[in-house]
């Protein structure tokens, strides 16, 4: 139903959340609107395209987000995304979005952390984040891939002698050896993506404990 | 505009050390006043294509200091122009220029400070803390004749990093010397520090 | 740290301080654009750029950059408060194009004749607006051009 009269306030704090590109617009409810059945109707924009167009998930919603990941997901694009509220025949001006620029925006959260451990080594497999897909079943491609340049911050915690140390790394798979038998030592895994400065997302954090030292029969042979 | 009858300030200079840029000037006195200075600068660009544009320095426009710390105004290296004048309730001092353009490539670099030790039977650096600009070569080789020396990259200082993994009971030395990219230069090496593994024996 | 455009290779300049710079402006510069149906750097004239195009596509751009866009923008800049910004971007272009240098050997002709037509492209749409809409819409973009940049930039 088309809306007669522009005179409800904006929807505020538009803006994206987007994490390995999966691009979700969100927003504040329009101020002084409290326990007022409203709804929201969303539109995109392609930088340097014609016209706005329709996000067709999200026309006379109720909820204050819209997934936009299929409609911004090429990244060498910069989007507007705008949103207006609507209750009864009245409705508000749109609420736009600053320029956004997946590529430079998305964030990009720590690699997948797997620990294995022997008696005085630990070995550290990192697998890097997946790109949001829009179906479990569609092809995976890695954060790597899009970024190739893409670095992980190690840092190491000896729970005994609570040291850490650190090492920027670029492969997958790092070995720690000579470490202290029965010592728990606790990982804790960051991506690292040049550019702009990016939202920080909290480290990969994993703990194991290196094996006892076998037993002395072991030792005299 | 306020007429000019402070003096100028005198002998403008740069003290540049390890990327850390002050400004400074002789005082212009007024018994019992206290003096105010506003210092401003301009790039390699600013002055090339609009000489006219003076920008305010982000730490000293309205200063009682003698100096100023001008390290976040030069963010390039190509040859800045400062300016300061003084300032005294509504009289104002005429601008008084650096004599010549200062480079930061013109810094001078010393070898970094560093604390080596060994976790069980691990080498370990931590560097002093220089900045972003600041990278680290690390030399480090086992005390014996005809020993290789390896070699590694640090990024940043003040965070441990882990060098190798020794042999229990040998004597490992290391020197490390700053490196700055981005005017591509390095610091001398620091003197070696040598530190023994004391760590657990091997098993048979 | 260092950019290698093909052959030709540039230190000096460190790329994360000029993200920094300019994202400090990025919204207050891009809010001015009103004409968002018009993009510059359009994908085409950064798009799968070669190695060898890469040093003449990059010359013509910041000298372009330089000599139009920063040159008649500053004016505008003064009032956003963002002069310092601007200066790290401008004198780090300085540095860049100061190393900058295309080789001239006529073997490359069909190679820098091919980066021309890119560059004119951008330049073709610079002209099409009004020279005071395009100057905010070509700084606007300088997010594009460093993402570009940042492809060829070693640490």
């Amino acid at each position: 139903v088309p809306c007669v009269f522009c005179g409800l306030p904006k929807p505020t704090n538009i803006t994206f959340l987007s994490i390995n590109m999966k691009n979700v617009l969100h927003w504040n409810p329009p101020e002084g609107l409290h326990g007022v059945e409203v709804t929201y109707t969303v539109q995109y924009f392609i930088y340097g395209q014609k016209k706005w167009l329709n996000a067709s998930k999200c026309r006379s919603i109720n909820r204050t987000y819209c997934d936009l990941s299929v409609e911004t997901s090429d990244y060498e694009h910069q989007f507007y995304a705008k949103v207006k509220a609507i209750w009864e025949t009245r409705c508000s001006e749109w609420a736009e979005t600053e320029r956004f620029y997946p590529f430079l925006e998305t964030q990009v959260s720590p690699p997948e952390v797997a620990l294995t451990t022997g008696e005085k080594s630990i070995s550290i497999a990192l697998t890097a984040p997946e790109k949001w897909k829009r179906n479990p079943q569609d092809h995976t491609v890695s954060m790597q891939q899009i970024y190739p340049n893409l670095k992980y911050n190690v840092s190491v915690y000896n729970t005994k002698s609570r040291r850490t140390w650190s090492q920027c790394v670029t492969n997958s798979t790092l070995v720690l050896s000579w470490l202290e038998p029965s010592t728990l030592y606790c990982v804790h895994v960051e991506s690292l993506v040049p550019g702009p400065p990016r939202l920080p997302m909290p480290p990969q954090k994993q703990c194991i404990s290196t094996l006892e030292v076998q037993t002395s029969a072991w030792k005299a042979k | 505009d306020a007429v000019s009858v402070l003096p100028a300030p005198q002998n403008l200079s740069v003290q540049s050390t390890n990327m850390k840029h002050l400004l400074m000037w002789n005082p212009v006195t007024r018994p019992g006043e206290t003096v105010f200075y506003c210092v401003e600068y301009q790039g390699e660009y600013e002055s090339l294509y609009m000489s006219h544009i003076w920008i305010p320095s982000s730490q000293c426009s309205s200063t009682k200091s003698l100096e100023c710390d001008v390290t976040d105004d030069i963010t390039a290296t190509v040859p800045y122009n400062f300016r300061v004048k003084a300032m005294l309730g509504s009289q104002t001092s005429a601008w008084s220029n650096l004599e010549h353009p200062f480079n930061r490539n013109a810094t001078v670099l010393t070898p970094p400070r560093m604390e080596v030790t060994e976790h069980g039977l691990h080498l370990v650096i931590e560097l002093e803390d220089l900045g972003p600009q600041f990278e680290f070569l690390v030399v480090y080789w086992r005390r014996e004749p005809g020993a290789a020396e390896h070699v590694k990259v640090v990024r940043s200082g003040d965070i441990p990093v882990h060098l190798e993994t020794m042999e229990s009971g040998a004597m490992y030395c290391v020197k490390a010397q700053a490196l700055v990219k981005a005017i591509g230069r390095h610091s001398a090496f620091s003197q070696p520090t040598c530190v023994e593994m004391q760590g657990e024996s091997l098993p048979l | 740290q260092e950019f290698r455009f093909g052959s030709c290779q540039v230190t000096g300049v460190v790329l994360p301080e000029l993200w920094e710079a300019f994202w400090t402006m990025k919204n207050t510069v891009q809010t001015q654009d009103d004409i968002t149906s018009v993009r510059l750097l359009k994908p085409q004239v950064l798009r799968n750029v070669s190695d060898a195009e890469s040093c003449y596509l990059a010359h013509s751009l910041l000298k372009f950059y330089l000599n139009t866009v920063f040159k008649n923008y500053h004016s505008k800049i003064a009032k956003f408060k963002v002069l310092r910004s601007f200066s790290t971007l401008a004198n780090n272009f300085i540095v860049i194009m100061s190393q900058l240098q295309p080789s001239k050997d006529n073997s490359m002709l069909p190679i820098s004749e091919s980066a021309h037509q890119r560059f004119l492209l951008f330049r073709r749409a610079f002209k099409q607006l009004d020279t005071e809409v395009a100057l905010v819409k070509a700084f606007g973009e300088v997010d594009i051009l460093l993402t570009w940049m940042q492809k060829f930039y070693h640490l």
